[in-house]
């Protein structure tokens, strides 16, 4: 028992129990054995994420149900602060407290949407559509508003007119690369999880 | 955050045995439950009895460079105040006259056997090869060691004990542990601490991960459905084995060894299910299977 170091097989049978000090002590295992027969399985699984509100970026246990089948689509219960994360420790904010509610809202965007100027109906629309419509929209404002000298004649390459809000659950790796693409374009209202 | 909580000698097995007590009451392993209840409360007694045990000062001295467990079995040298222990273990069981006959006779075979041969016995059950020995005395002189390891333990401070990052094994004394408990009280709320199954220090590891091969991925919680929210069982799907967990948060009063043993139905679907357990329960020995 002790110090077991090599692989251990060691199974837990009707078998096995009847050679075990219950049996060899004179109880017997047949009650155990009955009840199992009505009793199942039930598999619940804590999965590791980050909050995706603020850039403080606190750790989350996520408490799920189902068997990981493929086809069987897990169900979120309980959500809490990790409390081996070294940010938050356990702990959340009321809005982290609240990421449940987040999770199954009925008005959760699942898809890309697009509401057409003056129009009053959203309309789904594919990602390469989304994508394509912000890069045009994007590539448009800058080629007309972009600053590449001051009123002084200096050198600036500034794009003033679009902003930039990148996410809160990013690595360090994720915000350089997005202060990079970012940057590179003149843009000057930016904030990601690099300023933290 | 404690990484490490040493044993309270003083009521660690009291309570074990009331938690026995009461599991006993509905389970289906309930007579079983009352000797394992008779036991620690035999080793309460005993560990009250036990005048702190010699701990080998050189060895302690030299364990934090080594970074090797200060009380490992394999490095330290017995006392005989476990014989005591053992004998104050066999005659508190042995006074409880509704037990099986079986019970009374192993208990009287203990009285009668050799020091020496006792010794030899308890080295095989500390070492690698234990699970296969007599599964009729092997519960009684694992609890006569576990009160001598205790009382070792609980005379350390956290100082002596160099703690290695992610520990599967004890750090006071390299036993695997019994099973995971997740505290509910402040300073350890939410965290994951294992159980020793020999000196019952416990030691903080991170939770959601496996705690016989470190895999993270392919860990789930399996239970009795429609069971105790408290008892659980980690399963890993990288190795297959498993350690139940249990959660303070559903039930204040779980323990790890008490709950262990009084969840058998587990152990049983989860064999059926492809898992096999990552270490014993120190009071039920069994064949290899």
């Amino acid at each position: 028992m002790a110090t077991l170091s090599r692989r251990d097989f060691l199974k837990v049978s009707g078998a096995t129990l009847a050679a075990s000090s219950l049996a060899v002590l004179g109880f017997t295992p047949q009650h155990a054995l009955a009840e199992v027969r009505q009793f199942k399985l039930e598999r619940a699984t804590e999965t590791r994420n980050t909050c995706p509100y603020c850039s403080v970026a606190c750790g989350l246990l996520m408490y799920s149900l189902g068997d990981g089948a493929k086809n069987a689509k897990a169900s979120i219960f309980h959500i809490e602060g990790d409390p081996d994360h070294p940010v938050n420790r356990g702990t959340l904010c009321p809005k982290g407290a609240a990421l449940l509610d987040f999770v199954h809202s009925k008005s959760r965007l699942l898809y890309p949407q697009y509401r057409a100027p003056k129009a009053k109906e959203w309309q789904r629309i594919s990602w390469d559509e989304a994508l394509e419509k912000t890069a045009r929209l994007l590539k448009t404002d800058r080629d007309a508003n972009f600053l590449a000298k001051s009123a002084a004649g200096l050198t600036v390459n500034r794009w003033e007119t679009t902003g930039f809000l990148a996410a809160s659950a990013s690595s360090n790796e994720v915000g350089y690369l997005t202060a990079k693409v970012v940057r590179s374009l003149g843009l000057m209202a930016f904030d990601n999880q690099a300023r933290v | 955050m404690p990484r490490l909580v040493l044993p309270a000698r003083g009521r660690l097995f009291a309570a074990r045995a009331e938690r026995l007590r009461t599991l006993a009451a509905s389970d289906a392993l309930g007579g079983y439950l009352e000797l394992a209840a008779a036991i620690a409360e035999a080793q309460h007694a005993a560990i009250g009895r036990l005048e702190t045990p010699v701990r080998d000062a050189a060895r302690l001295a030299v364990a934090p460079e080594e970074r090797r467990p200060p009380l490992s079995p394999r490095d330290l040298k017995r006392g005989p105040e476990w014989h005591t222990a053992l004998a104050v273990i066999v005659a508190g069981v042995a006074s409880v006259s509704t037990f099986p006959p079986a019970v009374a006779a192993v208990c009287e075979r203990l009285t009668v056997t050799s020091a020496d041969a006792l010794d030899a016995f308890a080295d095989r059950l500390l070492a690698a090869d234990g699970r296969d020995a007599d599964p009729a005395a092997a519960p009684f002189v694992i609890a006569a060691l576990q009160a001598y390891w205790t009382a070792l333990a609980a005379s350390l401070a956290p100082e002596d004990v160099t703690i290695v990052p992610q520990p599967s094994h004890c750090p006071v004394c390299g036993t695997l542990p019994v099973a995971s408990i997740v505290r509910s009280a402040a300073p350890y709320a939410g965290y994951r601490y294992l159980h020793c199954g020999l000196c019952a220090s416990e030691w903080h590891r991170v939770r959601v991960e496996c705690t016989q091969c470190g895999a993270i991925k392919g860990i789930a919680y399996q239970s009795v459905a429609g069971g105790p929210a408290a008892v659980r069982a980690e399963t890993c799907d990288t190795c297959r084995a498993y350690r139940k967990i249990f959660y303070q948060e559903h039930d204040p009063a779980v323990e790890p060894l008490a709950d262990d043993l009084a969840s058998v139905a587990l152990d049983l679907l989860l064999a059926e299910a492809g898992f096999h357990r990552a270490s014993t329960n120190p009071l039920l020995w069994q064949p290899s299977g």
